[in-house]
Protein backbone atom coordinates (compact mmCIF):
# COMPACT_ATOMS: atom_id res chain seq x y z
CA UNK A 1 0.00 0.00 0.00
CA UNK A 2 2.41 2.41 1.41
CA UNK A 3 5.39 3.16 -0.88
CA UNK A 4 8.53 4.68 1.59
CA UNK A 5 8.31 6.39 4.59
CA UNK A 6 5.06 8.55 5.29
CA UNK A 7 6.05 11.79 6.86
CA UNK A 8 4.16 13.69 9.39
CA UNK A 9 3.50 17.45 9.88
CA UNK A 10 6.50 17.90 12.42
CA UNK A 11 8.57 15.69 10.36
CA UNK A 12 8.46 12.44 12.41
CA UNK A 13 7.85 9.50 10.41
CA UNK A 14 4.50 7.90 10.88
CA UNK A 15 3.78 5.09 13.32
CA UNK A 16 3.39 2.07 10.98
CA UNK A 17 -0.39 1.59 9.90
CA UNK A 18 -2.51 -1.83 10.89
CA UNK A 19 -0.27 -1.67 14.55
CA UNK A 20 -2.84 -0.66 17.16
CA UNK A 21 -5.26 -2.68 15.43
CA UNK A 22 -3.17 -5.53 15.64
CA UNK A 23 -2.35 -4.65 19.10
CA UNK A 24 -6.16 -4.54 19.96
CA UNK A 25 -7.31 -7.68 18.56
CA UNK A 26 -4.17 -9.41 20.62
CA UNK A 27 -5.12 -8.14 23.34
CA UNK A 28 -9.26 -8.72 22.91
CA UNK A 29 -8.03 -12.83 22.29
CA UNK A 30 -6.10 -12.58 25.90
CA UNK A 31 -8.58 -11.33 27.76
CA UNK A 32 -11.11 -13.39 26.25
CA UNK A 33 -9.08 -16.14 26.90
CA UNK A 34 -8.70 -15.30 30.45
CA UNK A 35 -12.04 -14.53 30.57
CA UNK A 36 -13.32 -17.89 29.51
CA UNK A 37 -10.31 -20.03 31.57
CA UNK A 38 -11.60 -18.30 34.81
CA UNK A 39 -14.75 -19.36 34.61
CA UNK A 40 -13.83 -23.04 34.86
CA UNK A 41 -11.76 -22.36 38.03
CA UNK A 42 -14.19 -21.90 40.61
CA UNK A 43 -12.66 -18.26 41.51
CA UNK A 44 -15.02 -16.54 43.58
CA UNK A 45 -13.93 -12.87 45.11
CA UNK A 46 -13.80 -13.62 48.53
CA UNK A 47 -11.71 -16.81 47.48
CA UNK A 48 -9.00 -15.10 45.37
CA UNK A 49 -8.75 -12.10 47.65
CA UNK A 50 -8.45 -14.61 50.56
CA UNK A 51 -5.60 -17.05 49.00
CA UNK A 52 -2.80 -14.93 49.14
CA UNK A 53 -3.71 -14.80 53.18
CA UNK A 54 -4.19 -18.27 53.53
CA UNK A 55 -0.99 -19.17 51.32
CA UNK A 56 0.86 -16.67 53.69
CA UNK A 57 -0.62 -18.27 56.89
CA UNK A 58 0.78 -21.55 56.02
CA UNK A 59 4.43 -20.06 54.86
CA UNK A 60 4.57 -18.12 58.26
CA UNK A 61 3.32 -21.59 60.45
CA UNK A 62 6.69 -23.38 58.94
CA UNK A 63 8.80 -21.12 60.68
CA UNK A 64 10.80 -21.83 62.65
CA UNK A 65 11.20 -25.37 61.02
CA UNK A 66 11.24 -27.92 63.43
CA UNK A 67 14.73 -29.50 62.13
CA UNK A 68 15.48 -31.46 65.38
CA UNK A 69 11.70 -33.33 64.43
CA UNK A 70 12.86 -33.86 60.51
CA UNK A 71 16.35 -35.16 61.72
CA UNK A 72 14.73 -37.53 63.93
CA UNK A 73 12.44 -39.01 61.22
CA UNK A 74 15.13 -39.60 58.82
CA UNK A 75 14.75 -36.68 56.40
CA UNK A 76 17.99 -36.02 55.66
CA UNK A 77 18.20 -39.41 54.54
CA UNK A 78 15.04 -39.49 52.33
CA UNK A 79 16.63 -36.02 50.66
CA UNK A 80 19.93 -38.15 49.74
CA UNK A 81 17.71 -41.13 48.53
CA UNK A 82 16.49 -38.80 46.26
CA UNK A 83 19.51 -38.10 45.04
CA UNK A 84 20.23 -41.34 44.79
CA UNK A 85 17.38 -42.27 42.77
CA UNK A 86 18.32 -39.01 39.74
CA UNK A 87 21.38 -40.03 40.06
CA UNK A 88 20.61 -43.84 38.81
CA UNK A 89 17.36 -42.97 37.03
CA UNK A 90 19.82 -40.54 34.76
CA UNK A 91 22.07 -43.18 33.93
CA UNK A 92 19.78 -45.26 32.84
CA UNK A 93 18.64 -42.86 30.64
CA UNK A 94 21.94 -42.11 29.14
CA UNK A 95 23.22 -45.06 28.86
CA UNK A 96 19.69 -46.55 26.66
CA UNK A 97 19.41 -42.78 25.11
CA UNK A 98 22.99 -42.62 23.52
CA UNK A 99 22.94 -45.31 21.02
CA UNK A 100 19.29 -44.58 20.00
CA UNK A 101 20.28 -41.17 19.40
CA UNK A 102 22.84 -42.67 16.97
CA UNK A 103 19.36 -44.30 15.14
CA UNK A 104 17.23 -40.99 14.88
CA UNK A 105 20.27 -38.65 13.85
CA UNK A 106 19.44 -37.73 10.42
CA UNK A 107 22.86 -37.73 9.02
CA UNK A 108 24.11 -41.02 10.22
CA UNK A 109 20.59 -42.95 9.89
CA UNK A 110 18.46 -43.98 7.36
CA UNK A 111 14.82 -42.70 7.03
CA UNK A 112 13.12 -46.30 8.23
CA UNK A 113 15.27 -46.50 11.24
CA UNK A 114 15.06 -42.46 12.16
CA UNK A 115 10.91 -42.36 12.09
CA UNK A 116 9.99 -44.61 14.44
CA UNK A 117 13.07 -43.63 16.91
CA UNK A 118 11.95 -40.12 16.98
CA UNK A 119 8.42 -41.20 17.49
CA UNK A 120 9.51 -43.45 20.32
CA UNK A 121 10.95 -40.44 21.90
CA UNK A 122 8.09 -38.25 21.75
CA UNK A 123 5.94 -40.87 22.92
CA UNK A 124 7.98 -41.04 25.97
CA UNK A 125 8.12 -37.54 26.45
CA UNK A 126 4.80 -37.58 26.52
CA UNK A 127 4.38 -39.85 29.44
CA UNK A 128 5.06 -37.81 32.71
CA UNK A 129 7.53 -39.73 35.50
CA UNK A 130 4.52 -40.17 37.96
CA UNK A 131 2.28 -41.92 35.34
CA UNK A 132 5.17 -44.26 34.44
CA UNK A 133 5.97 -44.64 38.26
CA UNK A 134 2.11 -45.79 38.69
CA UNK A 135 2.58 -48.52 36.49
CA UNK A 136 5.85 -49.78 37.30
CA UNK A 137 5.22 -49.94 41.10
CA UNK A 138 3.19 -53.18 40.97
CA UNK A 139 6.52 -55.00 39.53
CA UNK A 140 8.76 -53.51 41.72
CA UNK A 141 6.66 -52.65 44.72
CA UNK A 142 6.46 -49.83 46.75
CA UNK A 143 9.93 -47.89 47.25
CA UNK A 144 13.07 -45.83 45.24
CA UNK A 145 13.76 -48.78 42.44
CA UNK A 146 10.29 -47.90 41.01
CA UNK A 147 11.27 -43.93 40.82
CA UNK A 148 14.45 -44.90 39.45
CA UNK A 149 13.01 -46.73 36.53
CA UNK A 150 10.25 -44.33 36.11
CA UNK A 151 12.94 -41.61 35.31
CA UNK A 152 15.23 -43.61 33.76
CA UNK A 153 12.56 -44.30 31.09
CA UNK A 154 11.21 -40.97 30.92
CA UNK A 155 14.83 -39.44 30.97
CA UNK A 156 15.12 -41.40 27.76
CA UNK A 157 13.33 -39.47 25.83
CA UNK A 158 14.43 -36.08 26.42
CA UNK A 159 18.01 -37.31 26.20
CA UNK A 160 17.59 -39.07 23.31
CA UNK A 161 15.94 -35.47 21.63
CA UNK A 162 18.63 -33.83 22.89
CA UNK A 163 21.66 -36.04 21.80
CA UNK A 164 19.65 -36.52 18.15
CA UNK A 165 20.28 -32.61 18.15
CA UNK A 166 23.82 -32.87 19.22
CA UNK A 167 24.98 -35.46 16.54
CA UNK A 168 22.97 -33.44 13.86
CA UNK A 169 25.18 -30.57 14.35
CA UNK A 170 29.05 -31.76 14.15
CA UNK A 171 31.28 -31.44 11.47
CA UNK A 172 30.85 -34.15 9.03
CA UNK A 173 34.76 -34.07 8.31
CA UNK A 174 35.47 -36.63 10.54
CA UNK A 175 33.05 -38.75 9.12
CA UNK A 176 34.40 -38.97 5.34
CA UNK A 177 37.84 -39.60 6.93
CA UNK A 178 36.72 -42.66 8.46
CA UNK A 179 34.83 -43.57 5.48
CA UNK A 180 38.03 -42.42 3.63
CA UNK A 181 40.11 -45.57 5.16
CA UNK A 182 37.36 -48.10 4.49
CA UNK A 183 35.26 -47.73 8.17
CA UNK A 184 32.45 -49.94 8.16
CA UNK A 185 29.46 -47.34 9.73
CA UNK A 186 30.00 -48.79 13.95
CA UNK A 187 33.68 -47.27 13.24
CA UNK A 188 32.73 -44.14 11.74
CA UNK A 189 30.03 -43.41 14.96
CA UNK A 190 32.68 -44.05 17.40
CA UNK A 191 35.76 -42.27 15.97
CA UNK A 192 33.65 -39.37 13.74
CA UNK A 193 30.68 -38.95 16.04
CA UNK A 194 31.19 -39.72 19.10
CA UNK A 195 35.07 -37.49 20.16
CA UNK A 196 32.45 -34.27 18.70
CA UNK A 197 29.52 -35.07 20.89
CA UNK A 198 30.37 -36.23 24.06
CA UNK A 199 31.08 -32.70 25.58
CA UNK A 200 28.03 -31.54 24.96
CA UNK A 201 26.00 -35.06 25.72
CA UNK A 202 27.82 -35.25 29.31
CA UNK A 203 26.60 -31.85 29.89
CA UNK A 204 23.07 -32.24 28.59
CA UNK A 205 23.42 -35.62 31.07
CA UNK A 206 24.04 -33.63 34.06
CA UNK A 207 21.28 -30.88 33.26
CA UNK A 208 18.78 -33.67 32.98
CA UNK A 209 20.22 -34.81 36.36
CA UNK A 210 19.32 -31.17 37.65
CA UNK A 211 16.05 -31.75 36.62
CA UNK A 212 15.39 -35.32 37.96
CA UNK A 213 16.74 -34.66 41.54
CA UNK A 214 13.42 -32.27 41.00
CA UNK A 215 11.77 -35.05 39.69
CA UNK A 216 12.23 -37.47 42.17
CA UNK A 217 11.64 -35.53 45.38
CA UNK A 218 8.15 -35.46 43.52
CA UNK A 219 8.01 -38.91 43.01
CA UNK A 220 8.46 -39.47 46.65
CA UNK A 221 4.59 -38.19 46.42
CA UNK A 222 3.09 -41.39 45.51
CA UNK A 223 5.40 -43.55 47.19
CA UNK A 224 7.86 -44.21 44.63
CA UNK A 225 10.72 -43.26 47.46
CA UNK A 226 12.72 -39.80 48.41
CA UNK A 227 11.98 -36.95 50.13
CA UNK A 228 8.02 -36.01 49.09
CA UNK A 229 6.72 -38.96 51.08
CA UNK A 230 7.48 -37.32 54.11
CA UNK A 231 6.25 -33.58 52.80
CA UNK A 232 3.11 -35.31 52.17
CA UNK A 233 2.70 -37.08 55.64
CA UNK A 234 3.62 -33.72 57.68
CA UNK A 235 1.31 -31.89 55.36
CA UNK A 236 -1.56 -34.61 56.29
CA UNK A 237 -0.42 -33.93 59.80
CA UNK A 238 -0.79 -30.10 59.38
CA UNK A 239 2.63 -30.32 60.98
CA UNK A 240 3.77 -27.43 59.33
CA UNK A 241 7.00 -26.51 60.60
CA UNK A 242 8.48 -30.17 60.36
CA UNK A 243 7.08 -29.81 56.49
CA UNK A 244 9.48 -26.15 56.85
CA UNK A 245 12.32 -28.40 57.61
CA UNK A 246 11.58 -30.88 54.48
CA UNK A 247 10.95 -27.71 52.49
CA UNK A 248 14.37 -26.50 53.28
CA UNK A 249 16.63 -29.27 53.32
CA UNK A 250 14.86 -30.13 49.40
CA UNK A 251 15.72 -26.63 48.42
CA UNK A 252 19.50 -26.68 50.23
CA UNK A 253 20.01 -30.16 48.41
CA UNK A 254 18.57 -28.99 45.18
CA UNK A 255 20.71 -26.00 44.82
CA UNK A 256 23.80 -27.03 46.02
CA UNK A 257 23.50 -29.61 43.02
CA UNK A 258 22.70 -27.33 40.84
CA UNK A 259 25.67 -25.19 41.15
CA UNK A 260 28.17 -28.08 41.44
CA UNK A 261 26.45 -29.26 38.11
CA UNK A 262 26.38 -25.91 36.10
CA UNK A 263 30.08 -24.96 37.32
CA UNK A 264 30.95 -28.62 35.49
CA UNK A 265 28.66 -28.45 32.57
CA UNK A 266 30.38 -24.98 32.05
CA UNK A 267 34.00 -26.94 32.54
CA UNK A 268 33.10 -29.49 29.84
CA UNK A 269 31.92 -26.85 27.57
CA UNK A 270 34.10 -24.27 27.39
CA UNK A 271 37.20 -25.81 28.74
CA UNK A 272 39.44 -25.07 31.80
CA UNK A 273 41.37 -21.29 32.01
CA UNK A 274 38.33 -18.99 31.17
CA UNK A 275 35.88 -17.07 33.50
CA UNK A 276 32.32 -18.14 34.43
CA UNK A 277 29.65 -16.13 32.58
CA UNK A 278 32.41 -14.66 29.79
CA UNK A 279 30.06 -15.55 27.41
CA UNK A 280 27.99 -12.67 25.97
CA UNK A 281 24.86 -12.03 23.77
CA UNK A 282 23.01 -13.87 21.47
CA UNK A 283 25.45 -17.82 21.99
CA UNK A 284 24.59 -17.35 25.80
CA UNK A 285 20.75 -16.98 25.32
CA UNK A 286 20.59 -19.77 22.51
CA UNK A 287 22.74 -22.26 24.75
CA UNK A 288 20.22 -21.22 27.85
CA UNK A 289 17.15 -22.54 25.26
CA UNK A 290 18.86 -25.40 23.94
CA UNK A 291 19.38 -26.53 27.56
CA UNK A 292 16.05 -25.94 28.63
CA UNK A 293 14.03 -26.72 25.62
CA UNK A 294 16.15 -28.99 23.45
CA UNK A 295 14.49 -27.15 20.75
CA UNK A 296 17.81 -26.27 19.45
CA UNK A 297 18.96 -22.81 17.66
CA UNK B 1 67.21 -44.85 13.15
CA UNK B 2 67.75 -44.28 9.65
CA UNK B 3 66.54 -45.39 6.19
CA UNK B 4 63.16 -44.53 4.83
CA UNK B 5 61.53 -41.87 6.60
CA UNK B 6 58.38 -43.45 8.79
CA UNK B 7 57.32 -41.43 11.25
CA UNK B 8 57.29 -42.61 14.46
CA UNK B 9 53.61 -42.59 15.73
CA UNK B 10 52.70 -39.91 18.07
CA UNK B 11 52.45 -41.99 21.54
CA UNK B 12 48.24 -41.60 22.67
CA UNK B 13 47.86 -39.46 25.60
CA UNK B 14 47.14 -41.38 28.84
CA UNK B 15 44.54 -40.13 31.12
CA UNK B 16 45.83 -38.30 34.32
CA UNK B 17 45.79 -39.15 37.79
CA UNK B 18 42.99 -36.90 38.35
CA UNK B 19 40.99 -38.27 35.51
CA UNK B 20 41.13 -41.88 37.56
CA UNK B 21 40.19 -40.23 40.55
CA UNK B 22 36.77 -38.68 39.06
CA UNK B 23 36.34 -41.87 37.77
CA UNK B 24 36.78 -43.77 40.33
CA UNK B 25 34.22 -41.48 42.80
CA UNK B 26 31.99 -41.48 40.25
CA UNK B 27 31.95 -45.39 39.83
CA UNK B 28 31.91 -45.23 43.55
CA UNK B 29 28.89 -43.39 43.87
CA UNK B 30 27.20 -45.17 41.72
CA UNK B 31 27.64 -48.22 43.09
CA UNK B 32 26.21 -47.23 46.60
CA UNK B 33 22.99 -45.42 44.64
CA UNK B 34 22.60 -48.61 43.03
CA UNK B 35 22.52 -50.54 46.28
CA UNK B 36 20.34 -47.41 47.97
CA UNK B 37 17.77 -47.41 45.48
CA UNK B 38 17.78 -51.44 45.05
CA UNK B 39 18.85 -51.47 41.95
CA UNK B 40 17.26 -55.11 40.12
CA UNK B 41 18.59 -55.72 36.69
CA UNK B 42 15.24 -58.82 36.54
CA UNK B 43 13.21 -55.76 36.78
CA UNK B 44 14.01 -55.44 32.79
CA UNK B 45 12.52 -58.87 32.10
CA UNK B 46 9.81 -59.19 34.75
CA UNK B 47 8.32 -55.50 32.76
CA UNK B 48 6.80 -58.21 30.70
CA UNK B 49 4.97 -60.73 32.95
CA UNK B 50 3.60 -57.58 34.82
CA UNK B 51 -0.15 -58.41 35.49
CA UNK B 52 -1.16 -55.23 34.54
CA UNK B 53 -0.39 -54.96 30.99
CA UNK B 54 -3.70 -56.81 30.14
CA UNK B 55 -5.73 -54.05 32.13
CA UNK B 56 -4.54 -51.85 29.60
CA UNK B 57 -6.32 -52.79 26.75
CA UNK B 58 -8.54 -52.71 24.85
CA UNK B 59 -9.35 -48.45 25.13
CA UNK B 60 -13.21 -48.16 25.78
CA UNK B 61 -12.84 -44.74 23.25
CA UNK B 62 -16.61 -44.30 23.79
CA UNK B 63 -15.53 -43.17 27.99
CA UNK B 64 -12.66 -41.90 26.58
CA UNK B 65 -14.25 -39.10 24.55
CA UNK B 66 -17.67 -38.40 26.94
CA UNK B 67 -17.97 -34.84 27.56
CA UNK B 68 -18.58 -35.22 31.30
CA UNK B 69 -15.59 -38.08 31.93
CA UNK B 70 -12.83 -36.70 30.21
CA UNK B 71 -13.34 -33.56 27.84
CA UNK B 72 -14.46 -31.66 30.62
CA UNK B 73 -11.81 -32.00 32.67
CA UNK B 74 -9.14 -31.58 29.99
CA UNK B 75 -10.95 -28.41 28.96
CA UNK B 76 -10.14 -27.74 32.97
CA UNK B 77 -6.66 -28.46 32.12
CA UNK B 78 -6.46 -25.70 29.37
CA UNK B 79 -8.39 -22.85 31.54
CA UNK B 80 -5.70 -23.70 34.59
CA UNK B 81 -2.43 -23.50 31.89
CA UNK B 82 -4.19 -20.51 30.26
CA UNK B 83 -4.68 -18.81 33.47
CA UNK B 84 -1.40 -19.83 34.84
CA UNK B 85 1.09 -18.72 31.62
CA UNK B 86 -0.60 -15.36 31.88
CA UNK B 87 -0.34 -14.71 35.18
CA UNK B 88 3.10 -16.23 35.42
CA UNK B 89 4.42 -13.94 32.70
CA UNK B 90 2.76 -11.22 33.27
CA UNK B 91 4.44 -11.26 37.08
CA UNK B 92 7.87 -12.68 34.96
CA UNK B 93 7.76 -9.35 33.02
CA UNK B 94 8.97 -6.63 35.47
CA UNK B 95 10.74 -9.55 38.20
CA UNK B 96 13.31 -10.37 35.03
CA UNK B 97 13.78 -6.13 34.16
CA UNK B 98 14.95 -5.99 38.20
CA UNK B 99 16.82 -8.92 38.12
CA UNK B 100 18.98 -8.23 35.50
CA UNK B 101 22.10 -6.37 35.78
CA UNK B 102 21.30 -4.73 32.66
CA UNK B 103 17.96 -2.80 33.46
CA UNK B 104 17.74 -3.40 37.86
CA UNK B 105 17.10 -0.22 39.61
CA UNK B 106 19.43 -0.78 42.22
CA UNK B 107 21.99 -3.64 43.41
CA UNK B 108 19.78 -4.75 46.48
CA UNK B 109 16.83 -5.12 44.70
CA UNK B 110 18.62 -7.15 42.13
CA UNK B 111 20.26 -9.12 44.33
CA UNK B 112 17.27 -9.98 46.58
CA UNK B 113 14.95 -10.80 43.70
CA UNK B 114 17.70 -13.28 42.22
CA UNK B 115 18.01 -15.19 45.15
CA UNK B 116 14.44 -15.56 46.44
CA UNK B 117 14.03 -16.80 42.61
CA UNK B 118 16.60 -19.28 43.06
CA UNK B 119 14.75 -20.23 46.09
CA UNK B 120 11.62 -20.91 44.33
CA UNK B 121 12.38 -22.31 41.45
CA UNK B 122 14.49 -24.89 43.77
CA UNK B 123 10.99 -26.09 44.63
CA UNK B 124 9.50 -28.97 42.80
CA UNK B 125 6.19 -28.07 40.93
CA UNK B 126 4.29 -30.93 42.41
CA UNK B 127 5.28 -29.69 46.05
CA UNK B 128 3.95 -25.82 45.18
CA UNK B 129 1.00 -27.42 44.45
CA UNK B 130 0.54 -30.08 47.45
CA UNK B 131 1.48 -26.63 49.32
CA UNK B 132 -1.42 -24.72 47.64
CA UNK B 133 -3.61 -27.33 47.91
CA UNK B 134 -3.39 -27.59 51.98
CA UNK B 135 -3.47 -23.64 51.52
CA UNK B 136 -6.64 -22.83 49.91
CA UNK B 137 -8.34 -25.99 49.41
CA UNK B 138 -8.75 -28.85 46.37
CA UNK B 139 -9.62 -27.98 43.16
CA UNK B 140 -8.12 -26.16 39.91
CA UNK B 141 -7.93 -22.96 42.04
CA UNK B 142 -4.94 -24.20 43.92
CA UNK B 143 -3.84 -25.87 40.63
CA UNK B 144 -3.38 -22.53 38.78
CA UNK B 145 -2.19 -20.97 42.35
CA UNK B 146 1.06 -23.92 41.62
CA UNK B 147 1.16 -23.48 37.98
CA UNK B 148 1.38 -19.72 37.78
CA UNK B 149 4.32 -19.77 40.85
CA UNK B 150 6.06 -22.61 38.05
CA UNK B 151 5.77 -20.48 35.10
CA UNK B 152 6.93 -17.45 37.00
CA UNK B 153 10.31 -19.05 38.32
CA UNK B 154 10.52 -20.78 34.97
CA UNK B 155 9.73 -17.58 32.42
CA UNK B 156 12.06 -15.17 34.74
CA UNK B 157 14.78 -17.69 34.16
CA UNK B 158 14.66 -17.41 31.02
CA UNK B 159 13.73 -13.81 30.09
CA UNK B 160 16.07 -12.75 32.46
CA UNK B 161 18.75 -14.29 30.18
CA UNK B 162 17.26 -12.61 27.44
CA UNK B 163 17.72 -9.48 29.10
CA UNK B 164 21.19 -9.89 30.36
CA UNK B 165 22.25 -10.10 26.52
CA UNK B 166 20.15 -7.56 25.60
CA UNK B 167 21.81 -4.90 23.58
CA UNK B 168 22.57 -1.87 25.56
CA UNK B 169 23.01 0.97 23.17
CA UNK B 170 19.43 1.52 22.90
CA UNK B 171 19.59 1.74 26.51
CA UNK B 172 22.61 4.13 26.69
CA UNK B 173 20.65 6.93 24.52
CA UNK B 174 17.56 6.75 25.87
CA UNK B 175 19.79 7.28 29.36
CA UNK B 176 21.34 10.02 27.52
CA UNK B 177 18.30 11.66 26.77
CA UNK B 178 17.29 12.02 30.36
CA UNK B 179 14.55 9.63 30.71
CA UNK B 180 14.07 8.10 34.18
CA UNK B 181 13.81 4.30 34.66
CA UNK B 182 10.97 3.34 33.94
CA UNK B 183 10.08 5.11 30.69
CA UNK B 184 14.31 4.07 29.58
CA UNK B 185 13.07 0.30 29.96
CA UNK B 186 10.04 0.58 27.83
CA UNK B 187 11.40 2.41 25.20
CA UNK B 188 15.48 1.04 24.92
CA UNK B 189 14.73 -2.62 26.04
CA UNK B 190 11.57 -3.64 25.40
CA UNK B 191 10.92 -3.48 22.31
CA UNK B 192 14.23 -5.34 21.55
CA UNK B 193 13.35 -8.08 23.46
CA UNK B 194 9.29 -8.36 23.36
CA UNK B 195 9.50 -11.12 20.27
CA UNK B 196 11.39 -13.67 22.49
CA UNK B 197 9.48 -13.30 25.67
CA UNK B 198 6.37 -13.65 23.71
CA UNK B 199 8.21 -16.85 22.48
CA UNK B 200 9.28 -18.07 25.71
CA UNK B 201 5.71 -17.50 27.14
CA UNK B 202 4.54 -19.90 24.08
CA UNK B 203 6.83 -22.19 25.61
CA UNK B 204 6.09 -22.21 29.36
CA UNK B 205 2.13 -22.57 27.87
CA UNK B 206 3.79 -26.05 26.40
CA UNK B 207 5.02 -26.99 29.58
CA UNK B 208 2.06 -25.56 31.32
CA UNK B 209 -0.59 -28.06 29.56
CA UNK B 210 2.08 -31.10 30.45
CA UNK B 211 2.35 -30.31 33.89
CA UNK B 212 -1.40 -29.44 34.42
CA UNK B 213 -2.08 -33.17 33.40
CA UNK B 214 -0.10 -34.16 36.81
CA UNK B 215 -1.10 -31.60 38.78
CA UNK B 216 -4.22 -33.53 39.33
CA UNK B 217 -2.29 -36.34 41.62
CA UNK B 218 -2.26 -34.11 44.26
CA UNK B 219 -5.73 -32.33 44.19
CA UNK B 220 -4.84 -29.61 42.26
CA UNK B 221 -7.51 -29.81 39.10
CA UNK B 222 -7.94 -31.05 35.64
CA UNK B 223 -7.42 -34.05 34.03
CA UNK B 224 -5.04 -35.30 36.32
CA UNK B 225 -7.89 -35.50 38.59
CA UNK B 226 -9.46 -38.41 36.48
CA UNK B 227 -6.49 -40.07 36.10
CA UNK B 228 -5.68 -40.30 39.59
CA UNK B 229 -9.20 -41.34 40.10
CA UNK B 230 -9.05 -44.43 37.59
CA UNK B 231 -5.89 -45.49 38.54
CA UNK B 232 -7.32 -46.23 42.03
CA UNK B 233 -9.95 -48.64 40.51
CA UNK B 234 -7.30 -49.82 38.26
CA UNK B 235 -8.78 -49.00 34.90
CA UNK B 236 -5.78 -48.92 33.15
CA UNK B 237 -7.44 -48.87 30.27
CA UNK B 238 -8.86 -45.62 30.46
CA UNK B 239 -5.95 -44.06 31.82
CA UNK B 240 -4.45 -45.12 28.87
CA UNK B 241 -6.96 -43.32 26.60
CA UNK B 242 -6.79 -40.42 28.26
CA UNK B 243 -2.89 -40.49 27.76
CA UNK B 244 -3.27 -41.07 24.23
CA UNK B 245 -6.03 -38.64 24.22
CA UNK B 246 -3.65 -35.96 25.97
CA UNK B 247 -0.88 -37.06 23.90
CA UNK B 248 -2.30 -36.06 20.77
CA UNK B 249 -4.02 -32.47 21.93
CA UNK B 250 -0.32 -32.06 23.54
CA UNK B 251 1.30 -32.37 20.10
CA UNK B 252 -1.22 -30.31 18.16
CA UNK B 253 -0.71 -27.59 20.66
CA UNK B 254 3.34 -27.74 20.70
CA UNK B 255 3.35 -28.08 16.96
CA UNK B 256 1.31 -24.93 16.63
CA UNK B 257 3.57 -23.05 19.37
CA UNK B 258 7.18 -24.33 17.60
CA UNK B 259 5.58 -22.65 14.50
CA UNK B 260 4.90 -19.67 15.91
CA UNK B 261 7.91 -19.17 17.81
CA UNK B 262 10.06 -19.55 14.59
CA UNK B 263 7.89 -16.85 13.30
CA UNK B 264 8.97 -14.67 16.33
CA UNK B 265 12.55 -14.86 16.68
Amino acid sequence: MATGPTTGTDGRPAAPTGTARRRLAMGALLVLAVGWSITGLEVTVDRLLGAPGDAWDIFRRMFPPAFAEAAERGVVGKVFESVHIAWIGTLIGALASLPLAFLAAGNVAPAWVRVPVRQLFNVIRAVPELILAMILIPITGLGPWAGALAIGVHSIGTLGKWATEAIEGIDEGPLEAVAATGGRWASSMRWGVLPQILPVVTSQWLFRFEINVRASAVLGMIGAGGVGSELVSQLVFRNFPAVGAVLLMTIVVVLAIDTVSAAVRRRIIRGAGRAPGDVVGGDRNAAVLVDLTGIGR
Amino acid sequence: MNGPTVAARPTRPRPGARTWVIVGVLITYTVFAGRQVGFDISTFWNVWSNPLWEKFWPVPWDWVLDWHNVLDPLLETFQIAVVATLVGCGLALPLAFIMSPLTSPNRPTMIVSRSVMNVVRAVPDLFWAKLLVTAVGIGAFAGSWALSVFSLAVMVKLFSETVDGADPRPLEAARATGGRHLPVIRTGVLPTVLPEYVAYGLYVFELNIRASVVLGLVGAGGIGRVIEAQRQYFRFDRVLGILLLVFVVVIVIEQVSVAVRKRLV
